[in-house]
């Protein structure tokens, strides 16, 4: 009786919540949950080999038989779609994680030290700042050599230096809030009081942004590989992908639309729910 | 061989080096005198119809970092501004141009050209003899703003001096024969240029460089663009050329439109009036619609140089299993979807003189003749991922290559190519390396690579000198990517070049060019071409044939008054 009770509340509390999320939100969280599929278990919607060349099928358009076409070696378009969801979503949420963890240091470091060494730490962040994105990223990729991990960290290390400003400014904020105030006047040692009160709450509002992030870096990432600076072939990120579609956009559009597509679909369903949360955590929904 | 001490001279105006060549020399002489009247009537009367003014855009490949050089993309620049002492016709001829004509001893040492008279650079630097003295010597000086990468590595073993004799006369002398000299002049690289704009420094001519030709480089915005201005004192044009005097156009705007898709775009567009390499993809419709101008070059095709100072490659039956496990044509048909042929003969492309047809179909896929091979050389085990193992020591093939080079469709051959070598056990993993960083030798370093893609271009078989010199007093021969030294082959390639009979000549370069084939340091991929389409409207753009092919708009004009 008492599980019933339990469960039945339960699946209230869930429905309630699946009712207050918009239909937009929710198309673009199955969106997300193919592509997370997608990337973990590719085999799963795989339709055929995403590597396996037959020059018979050489640049076909989309058909029951290959549903996005095939690719000038006679590639199904579709699954290295697929398989190329892992590389691209590696790169999203690798970059993102290393971006925030540079972030942090430099963030919460500038903000708690204060003075000279905040003065210190913010010009090497504006510095950094100053250097557009993508070619700080190249730099990057040039020196170390395209792969997977360079990929990362250029992205990571390009991406840093606007969420270090921001936890700054965060942290700044709730440095002098009541409860820090009081923490300290308990006694609190000063690394409980950062671990326990002011890391979590800087980190509630970068919370959206770190899912905009993610679409973001795939996007840096893919911009990397459409230059040549990716992964090596054959390996279908999506980058790479439109990379290789463009010398065929006026004869077979799919080799070029489809990947460009699922990118812009992803990054597309991750800023719309980042949106979302930053609305939800800010409370205006 | 026998080399007659006699320095007896004979003057022609074509290649002397078939017998009886002194009854066709002077025959060739009396031809082009005897045409040399009537051309240029003929051309005044071409001239006269032919509607001048228009500037053609013209939409290229890749932008050097330099206006002149070593490096093909420079040559097609060089081209459009400086004139060269002899030039290559069609059927392989040398013909005339700064020379008017030339002499040889019989020693075959001892080169004098008649310079043409009156011709000025575009700085108003008298062109004389004097000049084109100063240019040779330069080329191989260890002056760094002065020694031309193409020529040095031709010429250094046989060129002693250049002088001249008098204003308009020119003597070139050799310390032993070197019969491919004339072509070598003949190539746009050995364009000739003003030495008064020569002294403000490299950098300097490499933004404005100088030369005599039917253009003057007017201003280059890097990253965009050359124009060029029509010379109006022209009047130095190669007997190739279908006119004499200055061009019919007023200007070239060279566009720098790397993206294969762009360029082709540009000009269904109405953009440009010509654009270099059409897309193979395009190639059929390109066809149909435009007129369209191919050249494949000379030297060697585009192909893969495996390294063999060191294993797996430096086992002869590696290389051949190599070769066998791929089936190269139907990844070249696939694709550049039929627009470029196969090439099997890694030694030398099929447009040289020299080149055996028979060679041309080398190593055909054979997947069980691989296996064997393999088998055979020691490499019997393979691992879980079925990739052979030999002392531990994975099967791995490193492939680099550059862009710089290799076309996109060439991409994708490469990556049938990695797929069809595994199933014998090839380990293949590509190495693209962006064109900045390929210069710099990237990915080309001893332990970098297995396999690196690369072409060399030339009129004929003199390219096997640049390929397999063997690296002497520890000089490393950086041509050689192969890193495949064969002393027998070298002398073989001395002697061809040495060699006073012309079909003697032949046989000594085909008997390279098997042994070459035979040992595969190098596997054939594909010719390299160089293709042009052109507006309906625009007329008389032609290709030249020193070696790459480059355009040549001093003849172009457009019929429809634009």
């Amino acid at each position: 009786m008492f599980a019933e009770a339990t469960v039945s509340r339960s699946l209230k509390e869930v429905l309630a919540i699946v009712g207050h999320v918009p239909f937009r939100v929710a198309a673009c969280l199955i969106i997300i949950g193919l592509f997370a599929l997608a990337a973990v278990a590719p085999k799963v919607l795989q339709t055929h080999d995403p590597l396996a060349i037959d020059l018979r099928s050489s640049l076909q358009s989309p058909s029951i038989a290959h549903w996005l076409g095939t690719d000038q070696l006679g590639r199904d378009l579709y699954s290295r779609v697929v398989e190329g969801a892992g590389q691209s979503l590696a790169i999203g949420l690798g970059a993102t994680a290393l971006s925030m963890s540079i972030a942090i240091v430099f963030g919460v470091a500038a903000a708690i030290s204060g003075g000279v060494c905040d003065s210190i730490l913010s010009r090497i962040v504006d510095m950094l700042f100053a250097i557009p994105t993508l070619l700080l990223a190249l730099v990057f990729v040039t020196v170390f050599g395209p792969s997977v991990l360079t990929e990362v960290i250029a992205v990571g290390i390009s991406t840093a230096p606007g969420y270090a400003r921001m936890i700054r400014g965060q942290v700044l904020a709730i440095k002098g809030t009541g409860y820090v105030e009081a923490a300290k006047v308990l006694g609190h040692p000063f690394p409980r009081i950062v671990w326990r009160h002011i890391l979590p709450n800087a980190m509630n509002p970068l919370t959206a942004m770190m899912t905009i992030g993610v679409g973001q870096a795939i996007i840096w990432a893919s911009g990397l590989a459409f230059l040549g600076l990716g992964v090596a072939p054959p390996a279908p990120e999506w980058g790479a992908l439109l990379n290789a579609g463009r010398n065929y956009v006026i004869y077979a559009w799919w080799l070029e639309i489809i990947p460009g597509l699922a990118v812009t679909a992803f990054a597309l369903s991750l800023t719309i729910i980042g949106r979302h949360l930053q609305d939800r955590l800010e409370g205006k929904t | 061989m026998h080399l007659s001490n006699a320095r007896s001279t004979r003057q022609f105006t074509g290649k002397s080096d078939y017998p009886a060549r002194t009854v066709k020399v002077a025959l060739l002489v009396l031809l082009g005198l005897s045409q040399l009247p009537s051309s240029i009537h003929a051309q005044e009367g071409v001239a006269g119809s032919v509607k001048r003014g228009g500037v053609i855009r013209y939409g290229h490949f890749q932008e050097p970092a330099c206006l002149f050089g070593g490096w093909v993309q420079q040559w097609y620049l060089q081209r459009q501004y400086s004139d060269n002492l002899v030039a290559r016709s069609e059927d392989g001829k040398i013909v005339p141009w700064l020379a008017e004509s030339w002499t040889i001893s019989d020693d075959k040492k001892i080169y004098t050209f008649e310079i043409k008279p009156n011709v000025k650079f575009t700085d108003g630097t008298s062109l004389d003899a004097q000049a084109i003295a100063d240019n040779i010597n330069g080329w191989l000086s260890s002056a760094p703003d002065l020694r031309n990468p193409t020529a040095a590595p031709y010429l250094s073993d046989s060129f002693e001096s250049a002088t001249a004799i008098a204003p308009l006369k020119l003597q070139v002398t050799l310390k032993v024969p070197f019969q491919p000299l004339l072509n070598v002049f003949a190539q746009s690289s050995q364009g000739i240029l003003s030495p008064s704009a020569l002294k403000r420094g490299l950098a300097v001519n490499c933004e404005n460089p100088v030369g005599s030709g039917p253009f003057i480089v007017d201003k280059w915005r890097h990253g965009r663009e050359v124009t060029f201005r029509r010379n109006p004192d022209y009047n130095s044009a190669p007997a190739t050329a279908k006119h004499q005097g200055p061009a019919y156009i007023d200007g070239i705007s060279w566009k720098f439109l790397p993206d294969q898709t762009v360029r082709y775009g540009s000009f269904i567009a109405g953009e440009t009036d010509a654009i270099y390499d059409i897309p193979a993809i395009a190639w059929k419709e390109a066809n149909s619609r435009f007129p369209l101008l191919r050249h494949i070059t000379g030297g060697t095709p585009l192909r893969l140089a495996l390294y063999t100072a060191r294993p797996p490659f430096d086992d002869v039956l590696v290389r051949k299993a190599f070769a066998y496990s791929t089936d190269r044509k139907a990844a070249v048909d696939t694709s550049f979807l039929g627009s470029l042929p196969f090439e099997g003969n890694g030694a030398l492309s099929q447009s040289s003189p020299e080149y055996l047809p028979e060679l041309g179909q080398s190593y055909t896929y054979d997947i069980r003749k691989a296996n064997q091979l393999l088998d055979q050389a020691g490499w019997t085990e393979r691992n879980p991922s079925g990739v052979r193992v030999k002392n531990g020591n994975p099967l791995i093939v490193r492939v680099s290559y550059s862009n710089a080079f290799l076309k996109p469709d060439g991409e994708q051959a490469l990556q049938v190519i990695q797929q069809q070598a595994r199933a014998a056990g090839f380990d293949v993993r590509l190495q693209p390396t962006n064109p900045a960083d390929f210069f710099a030798g990237k990915n080309l370093g001893p332990d970098d690579y297995e396999i690196v893609l690369l072409y060399w271009v030339a009129p004929g078989a003199e390219i096997f000198r640049i390929s397999w010199k063997p690296d002497q007093k520890g000089e490393t021969n950086r041509f050689n990517p192969s890193r495949y030294q064969d002393l027998t082959l070298w002398d073989i390639i001395q002697r061809a070049e040495q060699e006073l009979n012309g079909a003697q000549r032949v046989a000594l370069y085909q008997q390279a060019e098997r042994k070459i084939v035979d040992e595969a340091p190098v596997i054939g991929l594909t010719v390299l071409d160089v293709t042009l389409a052109t507006k309906p409207n625009l007329k008389d753009v032609w290709l030249d044939r020193g070696s790459v092919g480059e355009p040549v708009f001093y003849d172009a004009h457009f019929d429809d008054g634009k």
